[in-house]
């Protein structure tokens, strides 16, 4: 739930990449702190290993600017993708607003995807909240790659139910990028106004 | 949602910077934070004398997560929690401590300010800040009407194109 700092008039969001380990999530949040001027984003942290893997988490605030009055601000962040990370990934879940999902289109990465979107499901369960009760967003990162899968069949192992919003990315070259943050950004501020 | 929102409003506010500034003056610290588990700032002050705080989101953050993965390892060992945690560097100290399950007081002070000090007097301010976010729990929540989500909207759109 997103802390609302009454007295300061603050609206805090926090919002996190997921997905399996090198699918583009740090390059999702490189890009916006490139592109997105100086004075609305503060300082990206990067806590990596040394080979630029992420070890804990990256994390990059951005100001929306005042909203009736409220100074609203996003939270990003990332988690490690790779599998032995599980621990890191639960405590970086908590108080999660949104979720952007960021998935491979590499053939080999399929079975990665859907592990992913499962550990998802699970560390958001062991939180004791239901994966719907989350706004989420699809990325398929990575459609420049000459034996990319089909998004139907990157979807298919994701969400075979074709509930999540999907969006083509090649977040290297910043595509996507920006609209897969759109659009789960709008998603949590509708669900902040809706009627409790 | 996972857990619920912590809302600090008008006059606990006031009551919260009000110790925290107590507890600088008495203390000698240099800043001092109260974070949520999220890592969000919830209320802030520095002293006088100073110098420009750095980034408060990136120390919030990294206190928060710092916090959790301790309390993981608390749980690992068979601890329901450790309650502190003391970083000391050459020339200056960060004190953690939690405020109940929500926040976590915190305080950055240089290393000629002994740490017991600091200690005696956080271990009096943890208790009061402790009470007033109790007293937040049972405040209805706000409500955010459709006004809000389209000014938002319109400022996304400024922001990301």
């Amino acid at each position: 739930m997103s802390t609302i700092n009454f007295a300061a008039r603050e609206i805090n969001c926090k919002i996190v990449y997921y997905g399996p380990g090198m699918s583009g999530k740090t390059t999702n949040l490189k890009q916006v702190f490139a592109k997105v001027p100086g004075h609305l984003r503060g300082e990206m942290v990067s806590l990596a290993t040394e080979d630029e893997r992420t070890l804990f988490f990256d994390f990059l605030p951005l100001d929306l600017g005042s909203v009736q009055g409220f100074k609203t601000r996003f939270h990003l962040y990332t988690v490690p993708g790779q599998v032995f990370y599980n621990a890191s990934r639960k405590l970086i879940l908590r108080g999660v607003d949104g979720i952007v999902f960021v998935a491979d289109s590499a053939p080999n990465r399929l079975r990665a995807n859907a592990e992913s979107m499962r550990n998802l499901r699970e560390n958001l369960a062991e939180h004791g909240i239901n994966v719907r009760d989350v706004p989420i967003v699809l990325q398929v990162n990575k459609r420049d790659l000459p034996d990319a899968l089909p998004t139907s069949m990157i979807r298919a192992v994701i969400d075979p139910r074709n509930e999540l919003q999907l969006f083509e990315a090649m977040s290297d070259k910043g595509v996507g990028v920006f609209e897969t943050l759109k659009t789960v950004s709008r998603l949590v501020l509708e669900r902040l106004s809706q009627t409790k | 949602m996972i857990e619920p929102s912590l809302a600090l409003y008008g006059e606990a506010y006031a009551r919260v910077d009000a110790l925290i500034q107590e507890l600088l003056d008495a203390a000698g610290v240099r800043y001092g934070l109260l974070v949520d588990r999220k890592g969000f700032v919830l209320s802030h002050k520095e002293a006088l004398w100073a110098p420009r705080p750095p980034a408060l989101d990136s120390v919030a953050t990294l206190v928060a997560s710092n916090a959790a993965a301790t309390a993981a390892l608390a749980n690992m060992l068979g601890e329901r929690t450790f309650s502190e945690q003391i970083h000391q560097g050459e020339n200056g100290t960060l004190y953690v401590e939690s405020v109940g399950t929500d926040a976590l007081l915190t305080l950055i002070f240089d290393s000629s300010v002994p740490l017991g000090r600091v200690k005696v007097y956080s271990k009096k301010t943890v208790p009061q800040l402790a009470a007033i976010l109790d007293e937040l729990k049972d405040i209805p929540e706000i409500q955010l009407g459709g006004d809000f989500s389209a000014g938002a909207t319109a400022l996304l759109d400024d922001l990301l194109g």
